[in-house]
């Protein structure tokens, strides 16, 4: 089963709202086709071929200054189930409260289309089998433990509503991760581990044999880790690590909902320089590296939307509820409707500066080197205070030099001082993503005085 | 009511749609077969600042096929309805017996399947009020009038009050005989206010952060939480965090309440003993564990007082049915007993990796879409005696009093773990003094747990409920439960946070 066609996509949508009594609806239809193959030391795990729609009608009834709204999806996408979701949506709608800040739907725009990767789509999992059982000899031969993941992806999103917005795009992406480590239970505390990914919008970019060689690599220069106590230091943090740092200000701190409330970063302090001048950071679904859909989750269009310029921040992101709520434009970063959660910047892109990784080694002097960081959570909104771990190799630099790993260290850092002690920005961005979720795109910084606070193992 | 929220299919025309599946797999040359059939429906409401502002009505529904073949599974999902699965059995039969085919030369170790999936029967959660059948306006009522006593204080910056229903039917048949029909019924809610003052802004929420808390059961779940007679409370509180000291750093006494021992215990006891992780198969994302296959008899996991025990059968708990994604029935067994580590949650999969003869019956799915993996099932801290008043008297002056999920971090072998609770407060004469927040404590699991020098009594135990587990690659979310009653740790270590929060 294919994507549905734009054709196709609208017909299904428009049927729902010439059955709608309400008097405003929109229609959403997402659709997924997946195939991925999970693997470990001892061959795959886990596969699955499928696909998956959802179809979600929301409707309106005014009411005084504001709508009564409602939202209702289903799973299949015939007729039955498909009128089935506008009927739970209306009865739902006509029995809740009034929301006398909604904005009306917004009309017809003009957004740039897009289609799937046909060879994306098309990716065997024969093909995939060949990533794995290059990346498993590789590890055999260095008698490492290999696992991760060979997934290709093709989605689209439609949406149509009653005031006439009918917007189509599609996104693919294909994704080869590997994480190889010493046998043993503990082996990520005591023994060597690495991990590496290649996320690319289309399947013909990733680079299976960079995503082998980095990680294997990396795991074998990461055994016999040394003991090294916590405290502020000095770090190079490549983009695994900055990605899973960066991941938090999407909506906590770019998002208009924190920035209300007074728990964003940007509470109080749109047009100040608040980061390092080495710091610059857009919302960017045009970025050849992430292709996102032109338009969120009320069909607004969306662009280049500048964050961060030399340190200094702009205004909040927002959606339409925002927008009229705080008197600001509104700038296309709607999730879907209707929500509590807020807009945010899905599609971070941090700008590339000017230092080789040579560069920045020599620049950091002495200090760590971290690939990447574990599981890493929100103690405080406000300052962004974060804590996670260590993880898949920590070097120490030594004037400019990296030499051998130490222990995993649990950090407990402010991310608004941490980005105002940037003091240096690497010159290749990349496609990474984090545990907790979403992607962006990141070169490695060189962060001054980063908290460790505790050791893995104590 | 919406409508009734499961749309009414014969139930052996589902069972007969499953067993096609996996008769034509099996004549297709599978060596073992199943196929899942799951139709889910929900409701979610959520009231934010006295405005409705989720009204969800999902529904999902479609067929998974998995298959075995030559060691190798392969497995193909389809969404309904009925006509379109029954139409695409044949496809699904194919192409998870193709990647099978594919796969297969990869495994170094076959893969081999613990016991017998042959089960036949029927379950359904007991439920005493069906949650889709309460009227929308009774439910719209029960969370206004919460939203409403959340308000009132100029501090308050937002106010949120929340519910979500969920029933899960699911039809199974296995390729050695079994035929399971399931109706899994889970209610819970929420409330949560902000408040901002003297510029810190501070959260407070009941009865648990995050979704809030959940049962199996129906709309008497819901009605149990009582959610508009704790407003005021937990507005109140919000206020007051904006006001309170932050918790001091430093070594002391650590009680934590029922609500942040659920996460204590989902976290560093529920993950850690998870057979795949243990094997080393979940490392490429979530991780592995420090406990080795052969620490089952000898670890000694935590303090005399302290027992673990899985139970896919205790009422209300999240994870109560009565097969797993395995078709292998429910039960209870000991993780920890008195301190020492007794057993790993396992499915069918990784315990045959792991040589033994029948599994625990923790293999699930977020899904019809997704295959199943070895999921944290009802994992709970065994009751201990006395009041958490009791507990609070027999403790010294400065302890710590903490409850609440704020935040939660841990490493990737589920050693070193740091969290902090929305709330704390100082004992001062044996009881609550001085609120504090942001007490965030800092620990490695077996040394915390055997810190544990007290587990309150079965007046004090209850179960949690967590409905946002995420684990898998690509990541499945999936629901359980934990029971406890509040705990006393000696020595617990309590970070700085104060220098990095304004």
């Amino acid at each position: 089963m294919a994507l549905l066609e734009e054709d196709h996509a609208f017909e299904i949508a428009d049927a729902v709202l010439a059955a709608s009594e309400a008097d405003e609806t929109e229609v959403t239809i997402n659709c997924i086709e997946d195939r991925f193959v999970r693997f470990g030391h001892e061959g795959p795990t886990q596969s699955a071929d499928r696909e998956r729609y959802d179809l979600a009608v929301r409707v309106r009834f005014r009411d005084g200054e504001g709508f009564r709204e409602a939202k209702a999806s289903s799973g299949a996408l015939d007729e039955a189930s498909v009128l089935g979701a506008l009927g739970r949506a209306e009865i739902l709608a006509r029995v809740a409260s009034p929301d006398a800040g909604a904005a009306p739907l917004g009309g017809p725009v003009e957004v740039e289309g897009s289609a799937p990767s046909r060879p994306t789509q098309d990716h065997s999992f024969k093909e995939k089998a060949e990533w794995i059982e290059a990346a498993l000899r590789r590890c055999e031969g260095e008698s490492l433990h290999g696992g991760g993941l060979a997934r290709t992806t093709v989605a689209s999103r439609s949406i149509v509503n009653s005031a006439g917005r009918r917007v189509h795009g599609a996104t693919s992406r294909a994704e080869f991760a590997l994480t190889c480590a010493d046998a043993g239970a503990d082996a990520e505390t005591v023994g060597g581990s690495a991990s590496s990914v290649s996320v690319r919008c289309f399947v013909d970019q990733v680079d299976v044999e960079g995503v082998i060689e980095d990680a294997v690599t990396s795991a074998v220069r990461a055994r016999g880790p040394a003991d090294v106590e916590a405290g502020p230091m000095d770090v190079l943090l490549e983009p695994q690590a900055v990605a899973a740092l960066m991941t938090f200000t999407s909506g906590m701190g770019f998002g208009a909902r924190g920035f209300h409330e007074g728990s964003s970063f940007l509470t109080g302090r749109v047009g100040e320089r608040i980061f390092s001048e080495h710091l610059s950071v857009a919302d960017d679904p045009t970025h050849p590296d992430l292709r996102g859909l032109r338009f969120d989750g009320e069909g607004t269009p969306r662009g280049c939307h500048p964050l961060v310029s030399s340190g200094t921040v702009h205004g909040p992101v927002t959606d339409a509820f925002w927008a009229k709520q705080l008197g600001l434009a509104n700038t296309g970063h709607s999730p879907q409707q209707p929500s509590t959660s807020g807009p945010s910047a899905g599609h971070l892109v941090v700008a590339e500066g000017d230092l080789s990784r040579e560069e920045l080694l020599d620049r950091l002097g002495d200090g760590l080197l971290v690939r990447q960081l574990h599981y890493v959570n929100v103690v405080e909104p406000r300052e962004l205070v974060l804590t996670g771990m260590t993880r898949g190799g920590v070097f120490r630099v030594r004037g400019g030099q990296v030499g051998g790993a130490i222990g995993n260290l649990r950090f407990t850092q402010s991310l608004v001082d941490a980005l105002g002690a940037i003091d240096g920005v690497g010159d290749r961005a990349v496609r990474v993503g984090s545990l907790m979720g979403g992607e962006l795109v990141a070169p490695a910084l060189l962060i001054r005085g980063f908290q460790f606070t505790s050791k893995a193992r104590s | 009511m919406v409508t009734p929220p499961v749309k009414s299919s014969p139930s052996h025309s589902m069972e007969a749609l499953a067993r096609s599946a996996v008769d034509e797999a099996m004549a297709r040359g599978a060596d073992a077969a199943d196929a899942r059939i799951v139709r889910c429906a929900e409701e979610r409401l959520v009231i934010q600042n006295g405005a409705l502002k989720e009204s969800d009505a999902p529904e999902d529904f479609g067929i998974a096929v998995r298959v075995f073949k030559d060691g190798a599974v392969g497995f193909a999902a389809a969404p309904g309805p009925y006509s379109a699965m029954q139409n695409a059995v044949s496809g699904l039969v194919r192409r998870c017996l193709a990647s099978a085919r594919d796969l297969a030369p990869l495994r170094r170790v076959p893969v081999r399947l613990a016991g017998r999936a042959d089960a036949c029967g029927t379950f359904a959660t007991p439920v005493e009020e069906d949650p889709f059948m309460v009227p929308l306006e009774e439910k719209l009522d029960l969370l206004m009038r919460a939203s409403e006593r959340l308000g009132g204080r100029r501090e308050v910056v937002s106010r949120l009050a929340g519910m979500s229903l969920r029933r899960e039917e699911q039809w199974m048949a296995t390729s050695e005989g079994g035929s399971t029909h399931q109706v899994l019924v889970r209610s819970g809610g929420r409330i949560e206010a902000i408040a901002r003052a003297r510029g810190v802004v501070e959260r407070r929420s009941y009865p648990n952060a995050l979704e809030g808390d959940f049962r199996s059961g129906g709309f008497e779940v819901v009605r149990a939480l009582d959610l508009e007679g704790n407003a005021e409370r937990v507005r109140d509180e919000a206020i007051a965090l904006c006001h309170a000291d932050i918790c001091p750093p430093g070594q002391r006494t650590l009680i934590l309440g029922g609500g942040q021992l659920a996460l204590q215990i989902h976290e560093s006891v529920g993950h850690p003993t998870e057979l795949d992780r243990v094997l080393g198969e979940e490392r490429d994302l979530a991780g592995g564990s420090f406990a080795a296959q052969t620490d089952p008899g000898s670890l000694e996991y935590g303090a005399a007082c302290v027992s673990f025990v899985a139970d896919s059968t205790v009422p209300g708990g999240l994870d109560t049915r009565g097969w797993d994604d395995d078709g292998v029935a429910s039960g209870r067994f000991d993780i920890v007993r008195d301190g020492k580590l007794c057993a790993f949650q396992s499915g069918r999969i990784s315990a045959g990796r792991a040589g033994a003869e029948t599994s625990r019956s923790v293999s699930r799915a977020e899904g019809w879409y997704a295959p199943p993996i070895d999921r944290i099932t009802n994992v709970s801290l065994a009751p201990g005696h006395g009041s958490l008043d009791d507990l609070l008297a027999e403790t010294e002056d400065g302890a710590i009093l903490a409850d609440t999920i704020k935040t939660w971090s841990i490493d990737q072998e589920r050693r070193n773990f740091q969290f902090t609770c929305e709330v704390g407060w100082e004992i001062r004469g044996g009881r609550r003094s001085r609120l504090l927040r942001l007490p965030t404590y800092q620990g490695s699991t077996l040394d915390f747990w055997k810190r544990c020098d007290r587990v309150a009594g079965p007046e004090e135990w209850r179960l949690w409920g967590v409905v946002n587990c995420g684990k898998g690659n690509p990541m499945q979310v999936a629901e359980m439960s934990h029971g406890a009653a509040p705990a006393r740790f000696r020595g617990v270590q309590f970070v700085d946070v104060g220098s990095s929060v304004s």
